[in-house]
Parts: structure tokens; sequence; C-alpha cells
């Protein structure tokens, strides 16, 4: 089937691709169907589409590419909400926002994204508070590795 | 909205399942206790609102071009 996406114009996706959140995302309740496609070749930012809402989109990136320490709990509850039968068919996505100049992208360690990609089941899932930030300068701890 | 006064020690109950005790009141704060099943997702409301913002926030459109030649090397 072809849907309308926000930067990329027309796509063809499969049926099969569709990610559910049943649960939709804080701020859009009415979007509850996803596709994810890479932003481009070796593109680290993963683009999170809704099929129904053209309008909406969300770029991400998987936070643990660069952040060795990113961890929680995938509590009994999300494993059951998620048909989560092992970690490994888990894509974890943070979800970036980008306000003019790319360094100034932060993104949110708060609320990741998880996906099991075997059930195509999605939510975004709400961490402990005051645990990992919602604005998290990604570039800039990278800099300062950099120097280090 | 229904509002209900209650005093310390008192609950109301939501929907056969979910208990919400007054356990505490002093000074404007109010301590609740919440027993609800755990598929009820529980959160200050501030902290949601606060994903609900930034979600917002991230989904204003961007120059995707941009991001797409930007080639970032993973550690």
């Amino acid at each position: 089937m072809e849907i309308m996406t926000r930067d990329f114009g027309k796509i063809e996706i499969d049926k099969e691709d569709i990610i559910k959140f049943p649960q939709a995302v804080p701020g859009f309740p009415e979007d509850k169907e996803f596709v994810i496609f890479p932003l481009g070749e070796d593109s680290p930012f993963i683009v999170l589409q809704s099929v129904n809402n053209e309008k909406l989109a969300f770029i991400t990136i998987e936070p643990g590419n660069y952040l060795k320490d990113y961890e929680f709990e995938i509590s009994d509850e999300l494993a059951k909400k998620l048909k989560i039968k092992k970690n490994e068919d888990l894509l974890i996505l943070s979800i970036a926002t980008i306000k003019g100049d790319i360094q100034n992208m932060t993104i949110n360690l708060a609320a990741p994204v998880i996906i099991n990609l075997k059930e195509k089941l999605g939510k975004q899932v709400i961490l402990d508070e005051d645990h990992y930030p919602v604005k998290y300068r990604l570039f800039a701890e990278q800099e300062k590795e950099l120097i280090e | 909205m229904l509002v209900l006064s209650r005093k310390e020690g008192e609950k109301i109950i939501i929907d056969d399942n979910i208990e919400v005790t007054v356990l505490e009141s002093e000074n404007g704060q109010v301590q609740l206790g919440i027993d609800a099943p755990q598929s009820i997702e529980i959160h200050r409301e501030e902290v949601y609102r606060k994903i609900e913002k930034e979600n917002r926030e991230a989904a204003e459109g961007i120059d995707i071009g941009k991001l797409s030649n930007f080639g970032y090397e993973k550690q």
C-alpha cells in the first residue's frame, strides 16, 4: 500500500510493516499506526511516520548506539502489553527534537519508544521521573568526549 | 468535574478496581495512595505533560535536507 509521508512524499509500504501503538503517544492520541524507515543510507536517524496522518513524523535515533549506560527495566506489564518474549526483538528509539542548528538537537531519554519488531507493537514509555532528561543534548556530550 | 470531599484515611473507588486513599493532608500538600491493577498507568500530571509537550515540539517540521547529509559516526 502507499502512504503519504511528511518529508518523503509517497512511499510504498507493506501492510505487515505497520507498527501498532495501541496507546498512541502522548500528545497525539489519534495516531496508533506508524512505520519506521531509515532517514537515508548510513544515516543514524530513523523516521517514525504516522500511517494515517502524513503530517505526523518523528525523527529518532537508537540511544544505545551513543550512550552505553542508558538502561531501564522492562516491567512485566510492559512485556505483556508489547508481547515481549526476548529483548533481541526490541528496537529502542529516542525521539529527537531539532530546533535550528542540528548541534542543538536534543533527544528524549525520559520517554523512549519501545518497539517489538516481531509483534509489530510499540509504545512510548515514560520512565520514572528524574532519572533521565527529556532534553538530552547528544552532541554536546559527544564533543566533550572527543575533547577528553 | 466531579468534586468529592474526603478526610485523611478515606478513599474513593474508581471503576471497581482503583482505590485512591487520602493518606495525609498538610499545608496544602496532599499525599495520595493509589491501589490499581498493574495495567493502569499512573503519572504525575506535570511529567506526562512534559512528554506531551516534547513530542509536539519534536513533531514540528524540520529541514530534513540538513539531516540527511548528516553522517554521524557511531561509537
